[in-house]
């Protein structure tokens, strides 16, 4: 359906781009801030020209670079939705919802009572709370009847569960009506809360894509590590290793060759279970965390499997499997 | 301000005193603001406004007045509005420039304003060469009078209207573009609106302006004669008594306007 293949240069950095959506699939991009995720979405949304490519929604073609041509934002069937919900001061809240061109007031009032904001039609939107009004934002990002929806780190600003609940709500209504959606995220868990697809970025490039569980297990690249939650980078010699805190499992039995051992220097509780602190051993030089459902003794030798440990030559990539 | 004044060895005032003071301080200003409409009041009573207005032709300064001004305000809203949006966006090459040359008539003074309008649109010049072509002259008549008047009031409304859309965020009007609206659908909906009220105040200004001009109006447009014109000729033939009647008539035409245009822009920002 989206098929984007295309450069967009900024000042301080480029971001180059190869990504297709399947019609009524949802992505996630994640990346640090700086990684040119929001960059990519502008591009896709129509508010930035490209600098050599295409994008292309359901064949028709959005963008391109020569000839320099951009279908206007509003025409290209892609919505935006910000982490500034941008409701507009002057009109309330159901004015808001109802103002793409051709919404009806029933739809919009509809689109409201879903949202949990039928109490409000009335207000204007500096009396709605933060999540009030990225609700609002939603529902009138959703009366665009847009065949694809970008969300550009809509729920940041909110605090963590109340932005889960709302990430819920918007991929229950994107389903319902079989619209495709990319979200712009640097939170792990709400890229897998909502998408079939993970997709990582690094200085305006794609470093891994595939399914979000799988890119956990197997991240290509130090920074992809770093990005899905592996923690504690252990040195030895060119070689880094990076141990993924939850993955990473003490073998019950020990073996002759194991990936990593060490000795448990100290721990403390993390929910239910507790965390260890292990000195790395064999000759992998630093310290890093483990949780695990029982408490170690410091002093206690432990071993670990391939689960969680993934180990880096010189910045190049895994070397392991 | 006068708590910061006070030495410090001395006991700071207490807020009462303090707020008592400034309360006074503002009060004198204010009547001294007042002071020369309370004077006229003082010195105009109903039978010398009716004597002098009651005169065949009386009025006729003041209908002058209110449609050069309206013209004026017509051509100014049409070409300084664009030019003020520009400006508050950023979208002109050599921004500074642009600014320098609004500003520039507000820092001539008026009359310079009126010889230098000579020299470009007078008899003798390509521009009145030119308008003479169409049957028109741009001295001494009604269009002298609407030139002169832009002139002396188009700054007033550029830049308070720069103001006005500077303070709408961009980011806004992008939001209306993606939710399907043209450039000038979301000016129209959502820039306008919000800069509605800074627009009008900048308007009202603009008004009182056009209607109080007289340095290059004098200058350029003796005739057809005007409110402000025809205070200063009365006054210099027949005296102060005969001229205020005048006085109190292009106040009470220029003033509502703005009067009104402020107290709904200070409710419709209130609003928002």
């Amino acid at each position: 359906m989206l098929a984007a293949d295309f450069e967009v240069r900024r000042r301080s950095f480029t971001v180059k781009l190869d990504l297709q959506v399947a019609a009524a699939e949802q992505v996630a991009l994640l990346g640090r801030s700086g990684a040119g995720k929001s960059t990519a979405l502008d591009a896709i949304a129509g508010l930035l020209p490209l600098d050599w490519g295409r994008i292309a929604l359901d064949g028709n073609v959005l963008s391109t670079a020569r000839p320099k041509s951009i279908v206007p934002p509003g025409r290209r069937g892609v919505g935006l939705l910000r982490q500034n919900p941008g409701l507009f001061p002057h009109l309330s809240v159901l004015d808001n919802i109802r103002y793409p061109p051709g919404t009806t007031i029933a739809s919009a009032v509809a689109a409201a009572e879903r949202m949990g904001l039928s109490s409000l039609l009335n207000a204007r939107p500096r009396a709605l709370s933060g999540g009030e009004a990225q609700r609002a934002a939603l529902a009138r990002a959703l009366q665009v009847r847009a065949r694809l929806v970008c969300l550009d780190e809509p729920f940041t600003s909110l605090d963590r569960p109340l932005a889960r609940q709302l990430l819920e709500m918007v991929r229950g209504e994107l389903q319902t009506s079989g619209t495709a959606a990319l979200l712009v995220t640097h939170h792990l868990d709400e890229a897998q809360a909502f998408a079939d697809r993970l997709i990582v970025l690094e200085g305006g490039t794609v470093l891994q894509a595939g399914d979000p569980r799988d890119v956990v297990l197997r991240p290509v690249a130090p920074a992809v590590a770093e990005l899905v939650g592996y923690r504690g980078w252990l040195r030895c010699g060119l070689r880094r290793m990076a141990i993924h805190p939850e993955l990473a499992r003490p073998l019950v039995e020990p073996v002759p060759e194991s990936a990593l051992a060490g000795v448990v220097v100290g721990g403390r509780p993390q929910g239910a279970r507790f965390e260890l602190e292990v000195e790395a051993g064999g000759g992998w030089d630093g310290r890093f965390h483990c949780v695990v459902d029982e408490p170690a003794a410091p002093g206690t030798a432990v071993q670990f499997g391939d689960a969680g440990v993934r180990i880096f030559d010189d910045d190049r990539g895994p070397i392991d499997g | 301000m006068i708590e910061s004044r006070a030495p410090a060895s001395g006991p700071a005032p207490s807020t009462g005193a303090t707020t008592l003071l400034a309360l006074a301080g503002a009060a004198v200003v204010w009547v001294l603001l007042l002071g020369p409409l309370i004077t006229l009041a003082a010195h105009l009573s109903v039978g010398s406004v009716v004597r002098a207005l009651g005169q065949p032709g009386a009025l006729q300064p003041l209908v002058v007045s209110v449609l050069a001004s309206l013209v004026a305000l017509a051509v100014i809203l049409l070409l300084g509005t664009p030019l003020a949006y520009l400006m508050a966006r950023d979208r002109l090459p050599f921004t500074r420039v642009w600014e320098v040359g609004v500003i520039l008539p507000l820092l001539t003074p008026p009359l310079v304003v009126g010889l230098l309008l000579v020299f470009m649109v007078g008899p003798a010049t390509p521009i009145g060469t030119a308008l003479s072509h169409l049957n028109l002259s741009a001295t001494n008549t009604f269009l002298a009078l609407v030139i002169a008047e832009i002139y002396e009031s188009v700054p007033y409304y550029v830049i308070g209207a720069a103001a006005a859309f500077a303070t709408v965020d961009p980011e806004l009007e992008q939001t209306a573009a993606l939710l399907g609206d043209g450039r000038w659908r979301a000016w129209r909906r959502v820039t306008f609106p919000l800069a509605a009220p800074g627009l009008a105040s900048a308007l009202a200004v603009t008004w009182a302006r056009a209607m109080g001009a007289f340095g290059a109006v004098l200058i350029i447009a003796y005739h057809p004669v005007g409110l402000p014109l025809q205070i200063w000729t009365t006054l210099q033939e027949t005296g102060l008594t005969t001229a205020l009647p005048y006085a109190l008539v292009l106040l009470v035409v220029a003033l509502p306007l703005p009067i009104a245009a402020y107290l709904w822009s200070a409710r419709a920002r209130r609003r928002l």
